[in-house]
Parts: C-alpha cells; sequence; structure tokens
C-alpha cells in the first residue's frame, strides 16, 4: 500500500516526532536566513512607505504602457503611472534623490512630452498608519494568548504564538531577500497570512485536545504518541486545506507571469504562496512539537512515559496507536461528552486508577 | 432531521436569493478603489506658511476624517506646499472633498453688538490686547475691528486675538455680529456627534476637562451671564451672548442662561441638515487642521495598476476558483457539492454586503481586498474539509455513516468557531485600532469569517444531515466520498502496523 492510498484511507502513520527534531533545525535556519537579510539587506519600501518623485507630462496619446516602458529603461521600473483627464500621465516613482530624479525629468521630457510638474511627494502610508497597525498587533497577540489560554490552555498559546511568529519572519523574509518592492497590499497578504496561520493551527490544536482528552486518561500512552496520532488524523485535512487555499494564489502566479505588466501580482502571489504552505507545515511540526516538548516536563506525562518505557523497553520510532486501540477508548470515553462536543474542561475531572495496573476493560459498544 | 435544521436550511436559501434579488434591483454594485478603478484626486494647497511637520499632522487628521466619512481607502500624501488627495469612485465627490478640505476651526467669540449689512460697518483695522477684552474698547474707539467688502473681517484678518465683524452661517445674510477675541477654541472640544433633538439636527459637544475645557467654558459662561463689559448685554436682554464660530462664521449665538454648566457637553443648533450635522461633527471631532487649504484643482485619475494586471487577476481567480471545484467534487464527490454550495452562499451574501456597503457607505474594494476574500475561499473549504474528515475517521472507527453524520457535526463546528473566534478578535481588534488599508482588511476578513460561520451551521450541517436520511447516502456511501465501511470490523488486524 503506498502512503498516498494510506493517507486517503487514514491509515497514515507518518512519525512526526521522529521528524520534530529535523524540523526545528530547518526553520531555524530558515528563520536566521530571514533575519539576517532583514537586517542587512532590510526591506524594499515602496513610495507609499517612503514618498518620492511625481511627474506630470502633458502627453495626450500615450498610455500607461507607454510611461512604465520609459520608467523601466530609466531603472525605476517600480513607478506607479496614472492617466489625468484623459492627457497628463501622472507618474510617481521612489526616486528620492534630487539627481536622479531630475534625469528622469529630462528623460520624460525627451520621450513623452512636456513635464508640467515636478516636486518631491510623501508616504501615503505614513508612521501613524504603520504605528497604529503595530499596537493593534501587540494587543492582539495578547488577547489571541489569552483567548487561546482559556479555550485550550497556555501551553498552545505559546506554541501558536511562536508558530505565527516563524511564519511571519519567513514571509517577509522572502521580501527581504529577494528584494521584492513592499506595497500597501503586500503588507496585508503579512496580515492574511498570519491569520491564517493562527486559523490552522488552532484547529490543529483542537484535535490535540480532542484525542488526549480521549486517550490521555488510559495512561498508556505517552503525549508525543498520543500527539502522533492526532496529527496523523488532522493530517489529510491539512492537506486539503493547503490545497485548496493555494490553488487560486498558483493559479495568480502562472496568469500573472504570462500576463504583462503584472509583477506586482506576482510577487504577491509568491508571499502568499510562502505563508500557506509555511503556515500548514509550523502547525504540523513546529506548533506541536513546542508543546508536546512542554507538556512532556508535566508530572502526569513524565510518569506516563516512564511507566510506558518501562513496560515495553523500546526505543526508536514512535509507538503508533493503532486504530483499534484508539476506538476502544474512544466508546469507553464517549458517554462522558457533552452533547455538544464542548470544551474538555466542562467534563468531571479524571479519575486515575491508583495503580499502574491494567486500564478499565472497555464497556460494551453502544448504538447511537 | 429535525424540524429545526429544515427551518435553518430553508432561511439560509431565502436569505441569499433574497439578498442577491435585492442586489440587483437596488443596482448595488462594489466600488472599485483607486487601484482597481482610479477617482478624484484633488490638490490641496496651503495658505500662508507651513512646514512638513504640519502638513504631516494635516494628512493625519484628513485621513481620520475620510475614515470617519465610510472606508473609502483614500490615498493621502504630502506635496512641497500642501497635501494631495485621492479618493476612489465615491459617489457624492463634492461632499467628501469639502470634508477634506474644511478646516474646522471653532472658536467661542462674546457678541459685543449686533450689526446689519450694509450699513454701520465701518473700514479700518487695528488689535486689540489679548486675553478677554471689554467690548468698551470698541465704544471708546480704541480699537477697530478689520472689514473687507461684504461687511465682515477677510479671512486673512480673522486672528483669534482681534475682535472681529462676521456673518451667520445660515439664515439671514444681513446680521453681522461685531464678536470680541476667541475666548475658547475647539481644543477644548473630546467628542463631537450629531444628534435629533427637539426635531431638529444638532451638534453635541463633548468638552475637556480642565481649563481647556468645561472649566474655561464655565468661566465665560459666567462672565457672560452677568453681563460683564467682555460679554455685555445687548438692549433689552438680560443676559450676554456667546458666538460659536466656526470657519469664519457664526453658526449660533445663544444667550447664556446659567452662570455655570454641570453637564460637560453642549448642544450647537445652527438649523442644520442631517449632512450638515453629520460632516460639522466628523471635522470637529478630529480637530482643526494646522493650516488652511485651498483646492488648486481637482481631476479624474485612472487606476493605479494597469487594465492588464486587472485583467489577468480576475482570470486567475476564475481559473483558480474552477480548480478549486474540480479538487473538491473530485475528492469529496457529493459531499463536495454541497462544500460547493455553501461556498457560493456564503460568496453570493459578501458580494451583496459589500456591493451594499460599497453604494451606501463607499467602502471601496481595493486589491487588498480581493486577496483577503481569495484566502477566505480556502478558510471556508477548510470548515467543510474538517466536518468531512472527522466524518471519514467516524466511519472508518466502525461508526455507521448516518450516526456519524449527527456526531461529527457538532464536533467539527466546535474546532470551527475556535479557529475562527481568533481570527474575528484579529479582524475585531484591527478595525477598532488601525486606519487606511489595514482597517479595509479587517473589515473584509470579519465579514468572510462570519459568513462562512452562518454558511456552515445554517447550510453545509443541515444539508449533509438532509442527504444522510436518503437511503441513496447508507447504500453508496463512497458517492459521498466516504469509505465503504468501518476499517474496524474488516480489517482489524492490519490497522496497527505499521505503514512505510
Amino acid at each position: 500500500m503506498s502512503r498516498l492510498t494510506g493517507l486517503y484511507r487514514g491509515e497514515s502513520s507518518v512519525d512526526f516526532p521522529g521528524l520534530w527534531r529535523r524540523a526545528v533545525i530547518a526553520s531555524t535556519v530558515a528563520v536566521l536566513i530571514g533575519l539576517a537579510s532583514f537586517g542587512i539587506r532590510g526591506l524594499n519600501l515602496g513610495l507609499d512607505f517612503e514618498g518620492g518623485t511625481s511627474y506630470e507630462v502633458r502627453a495626450p496619446g500615450a498610455d500607461v504602457a507607454d510611461a512604465r516602458v520609459v520608467m523601466d529603461d530609466l531603472g525605476a521600473g517600480a513607478a506607479r503611472v496614472q492617466v489625468v483627464d484623459d492627457e497628463v500621465l501622472l507618474i510617481r516613482s521612489d526616486v528620492e534623490d534630487p539627481v536622479q530624479a531630475a534625469e528622469i525629468r529630462d528623460a520624460l521630457t525627451a520621450r513623452l512630452g512636456p513635464v508640467e510638474a515636478f516636486e518631491q511627494v510623501g508616504p501615503t502610508w505614513g508612521d501613524e498608519v504603520t504605528d497604529k497597525a503595530l499596537r493593534a498587533l501587540v494587543i492582539f497577540f495578547i488577547v489571541v494568548a489569552i483567548y487561546i489560554t482559556v479555550r485550550l490552555e497556555w501551553k498552545m498559546a505559546v506554541g501558536a504564538l511562536v508558530a505565527v511568529a516563524h511564519d511571519i519572519v519567513l514571509s517577509v523574509g522572502v521580501y527581504s531577500v529577494f528584494q521584492f518592492e513592499i506595497t500597501p497590499a503586500t503588507v496585508i497578504a503579512f496580515l492574511t497570512i498570519m491569520g491564517y496561520s493562527l486559523y490552522d493551527t488552532i484547529v490543529v490544536y483542537d484535535k490535540v485536545r480532542e484525542i488526549v482528552a480521549r486517550l490521555g486518561a488510559t495512561e498508556r500512552y505517552t503525549y508525543p504518541e498520543l500527539m502522533n496520532l492526532a496529527l496523523n488524523r488532522v493530517t489529510m485535512r491539512s492537506i486539503n486545506t493547503s490545497v485548496t487555499s493555494a490553488i487560486p494564489v498558483v493559479s495568480l502566479l502562472i496568469v500573472g507571469s504570462l500576463a504583462m505588466g503584472a509583477a506586482p501580482l506576482q510577487e504577491f502571489a509568491v508571499a502568499l504562496l510562502v505563508g500557506i504552505v509555511v503556515g500548514s507545515y509550523s502547525s504540523l511540526f513546529l506548533a506541536s512539537s513546542l508543546v508536546s516538548r512542554l507538556k512532556e516536563g508535566e508530572e502526569r506525562w513524565r510518569a506516563v512515559a516512564s511507566k510506558v518505557r518501562g513496560r515495553a523497553g523500546e526505543e526508536g520510532p514512535t509507538r503508533v496507536i493503532g486504530r483499534q486501540e484508539a476506538v476502544l477508548s474512544d466508546t469507553r470515553a464517549a458517554p462522558r461528552r457533552s452533547p455538544s462536543g464542548g470544551p474538555a474542561k466542562k467534563r468531571p475531572p479524571v479519575v486515575r486508577p491508583a495503580t499502574g495496573g491494567a486500564p478499565p476493560r472497555p464497556r460494551k459498544k453502544k448504538k447511537r | 432531521m429535525s424540524r429545526r435544521q429544515f427551518v435553518l436550511l430553508l432561511g439560509i436559501v431565502a436569505l441569499t436569493v433574497a439578498a442577491a434579488v435585492l442586489t440587483v434591483v437596488w443596482r448595488n454594485e462594489p466600488l472599485l478603489g483607486l487601484d482597481l478603478q482610479g477617482g478624484v484626486s484633488v490638490r490641496l494647497v496651503a495658505v500662508g506658511p507651513t512646514d512638513e511637520a504640519m502638513l504631516d499632522q494635516t494628512v493625519e487628521i484628513i485621513r481620520d476624517r475620510v475614515d470617519g466619512l465610510g472606508v473609502a481607502e483614500p490615498e493621502i500624501s504630502r506635496t512641497e506646499t500642501g497635501v494631495m488627495v485621492s479618493l476612489p469612485g465615491v459617489d457624492d465627490q463634492e461632499r467628501a472633498l469639502a470634508l477634506v478640505g474644511t478646516t474646522a476651526e471653532l472658536r467661542f467669540r462674546p457678541v459685543c453688538r449686533m450689526l446689519n449689512f450694509p450699513g454701520g460697518a465701518t473700514e479700518a483695522s487695528g488689535t486689540a490686547p489679548s486675553g478677554p477684552a471689554s467690548c468698551s474698547l470698541l465704544d471708546s474707539g480704541e480699537v477697530v475691528p478689520s472689514v473687507g467688502p461684504g461687511g465682515v473681517t477677510p479671512p486673512e484678518d480673522d486672528h483669534p486675538t482681534d475682535f472681529v465683524v462676521l456673518g451667520a452661517r445660515t439664515g439671514s445674510s444681513e446680521a453681522r455680529y461685531v464678536l470680541g477675541p476667541s475666548l475658547l477654541t475647539g481644543e477644548a472640544i473630546a467628542e463631537a456627534n450629531p444628534l435629533f433633538i427637539d426635531y431638529q439636527w444638532q451638534v453635541g459637544l463633548d468638552l475637556r476637562a480642565g481649563r481647556v475645557g468645561i472649566d474655561g467654558f464655565n468661566e465665560i459662561a459666567a462672565r457672560c451671564y452677568v453681563g460683564e463689559t467682555s460679554c455685555p448685554r445687548l438692549e433689552g436682554a438680560t443676559n450676554g451672548r456667546l458666538a460659536i464660530v466656526l470657519d469664519g462664521q457664526v453658526v449660533t449665538a445663544p444667550a447664556i442662561r446659567a452662570p455655570e454648566f454641570k453637564a460637560d457637553s453642549i448642544l450647537i443648533s445652527g438649523g442644520f441638515e442631517k449632512q450638515g450635522a453629520d460632516d460639522v461633527s466628523l471635522a470637529l471631532r478630529y480637530g482643526a487642521l494646522p493650516v488652511e487649504l485651498e483646492p488648486e484643482n481637482t481631476r479624474v485619475v485612472s487606476a493605479t495598476i494597469g487594465e492588464d494586471s486587472l485583467r489577468a487577476g480576475v482570470v486567475a481567480g476564475l481559473v483558480g476558483l474552477l480548480l478549486v471545484a474540480v479538487f473538491i467534487v473530485g475528492y469529496y464527490r457529493i459531499l463536495g457539492l454541497v462544500a460547493l454550495t455553501s461556498l457560493a452562499i456564503s460568496g453570493a451574501l459578501l458580494w451583496a454586503i459589500v456591493a451594499h456597503l460599497g453604494t451606501q457607505s463607499g467602502l471601496a474594494l481595493t486589491l487588498a481586498g480581493v486577496t483577503g476574500m481569495i484566502v477566505a475561499i480556502g478558510v471556508s473549504v477548510d470548515s467543510n474539509v474538517v466536518y468531512f474528515e472527522h466524518l471519514k475517521e467516524d466511519v472508518r472507527d466502525g461508526r455507521t455513516a448516518r450516526s456519524s453524520v449527527d456526531r461529527a457535526f457538532p464536533i467539527a463546528f466546535a474546532t470551527i468557531v475556535k479557529a475562527n473566534t481568533a481570527s474575528l478578535i484579529g479582524a475585531g481588534l484591527l478595525w477598532a485600532l488601525t486606519v487606511g488599508a489595514v482597517r479595509g482588511f479587517a473589515l473584509y476578513l470579519g465579514l468572510a469569517t462570519l459568513l462562512d460561520l452562518i454558511a456552515t451551521y445554517c447550510f453545509m450541517g443541515p444539508m449533509v444531515r438532509l442527504l444522510a436520511t436518503t437511503r441513496w447516502f447508507a447504500e453508496h456511501p463512497q458517492r459521498f466520498g466516504l469509505p465503504a465501511s468501518g476499517a474496524v470490523s474488516t480489517a482489524a488486524g492490519s490497522t496497527a502496523e505499521v505503514v512505510s
């Protein structure tokens, strides 16, 4: 049975904990590259953020494409061209150096028509907008951390925030490494990635919570084993969702590369694609490994781990929890579940067996 | 399939159809943003000397005002001599541009005398000492207010410390107010709102606490109440009058009938229309512009993104949507069709809302908004995927498909709510705390998330349950993308083995 068919049939068994180590190393390297590039090369901020020079060229009959060709030749390809009242081309470029700006003016006069106005313009996306957005983000992170702590647990809040930060650093890193121009739309793309990543992580965590609540009480499995089961069960969901989210973006990338003058769209699509892929990856590999590491340290899970290891005495790949085992425990736990499938905290506290004997036999299966 | 489920299903379908029909009947269309469609661009030139810091502050105030008007996503930048404001094809461009350029300088000045124009106006100029100056300075001829043609003080001589002669904003065009130096300015205002009181539109001002605020106002009120020389009683009146002057025009000049005002809010009734009250409040709320601006020219500008890019984007979106449809239906079969219908419902509702807001409130759809919607497609599909995968797990665990349908939905929906709540928190905070493009994004994110939850709860869940009641569903689970039978019962021995 190929792994793919196995995945489709829900019998996949990727050894996630075995991959965590490599994932953490790979992510660390990628984050470091992103940060280094950010520190050394910085970002290529467009004229919306830094201002630049604006030219008004009287050129009846010339269109946006003509102006773009001229600006490309002059090495100021990131210009924004608008037609004003059908006769005047309003060209804004992020060139700030007065000498270069004057050269461009002369070239425009020579090739398109008389430059009627020529002046420095300030940013449309001022520092005020950035400051307010950053402040809002900090508050958002705090509120979301509290929210995840309440609905799930604080260790998951830590994992989710680390994963989101990782995704943002990588997406911004792509823009820094390739020196794509940052526009307001790019910033929106980053925010979109952030939202997507957080959403994805919470869906994965909820599965983990469900599995742990169901099978954890048996004390037969260590936390990484339970986590592995949950991740395997949510893998198909993650893949499908990433694929459906990525299809429109890939399509934007391909169509964008065929159409002329769609470079901003393409760069935009690259950022989103990286965000979507990395967002799903970080939920499965980073966010989960971090939580697992934090949970393993808990007394309860340490006790379980030593007990399990003592009995099996095995080393190597993570023990896979078979479907049969999982189901049996499921039925046993089912009557305790509230009808709405509500959060775990509403359930009565788990009664643990006094000694490490065999767990109670499951009750007879009940049809519902 | 309970009765409630059926009502939900019917309700959401009816709602969607109604929304689609109304959108067509009302001719609602989304308002495309500056980047996609172009708009008007006005160049405002500062009157008098300015510097970069003042212009930056002006840009901030104008941005707040435009945001207050709706989510038009303007482009506002400082130029060498003033400010350039571009607005997408807003319905009421003149109103927007007028609001943008309003200085909104509010002054409280005592009324020294009333005149009628023509006649009674003197032609000379002079300045008075600062602080509360006695109106008797006018009588003795020590100070003579500057008066230009039209019998009012020209704007360039309208300094806060001078005596001035001003006309009324509405009503009689002949009335002229001879006013003392400004006693309090718009800085005293914390908040301004249009209110409908006593069958007319008024502007309610909340004053700040302290000296520049309610205390300062009461100081003046005490003076006017007793009719001190700085705020004298006019003939036949028992109290002095205080004029509220906005950009050189007297909005209203009520007699002060109490020595002290306890509440920290005052009402201005100046015979406002609703829109006038709205605009004055909006302008006052964000304070006066530090410089006076004059429009130099207003022009129509084209989109910043070329038409070629736009077309590429639309084609890409359609192709992408088609591929998503093929993938989903190929993978989940009939359940995939349900997912697509659910997507169509939330999409239609989103379109209706965006078109309505675009037509009614000037909400602009920019490239960023379109991107938000494309990604929203992915997240909407995910709500279905989470449920369907849960369903498959349950069937593999040995349940019947029919019982899994009822059991899995609440669990899957709880997960979706949890994850979407995080998105909603983000959308809400960004909406409340940011300005400009980020705010527009927050709105789209919030709307899409909410509609996703609605479509999932009201359509997708009930629809799958409805299908589950058919015999067809029980007999051919494969057609619904579900495993044929529980894995546990058939392959109990093999499931525990490690697949590699």
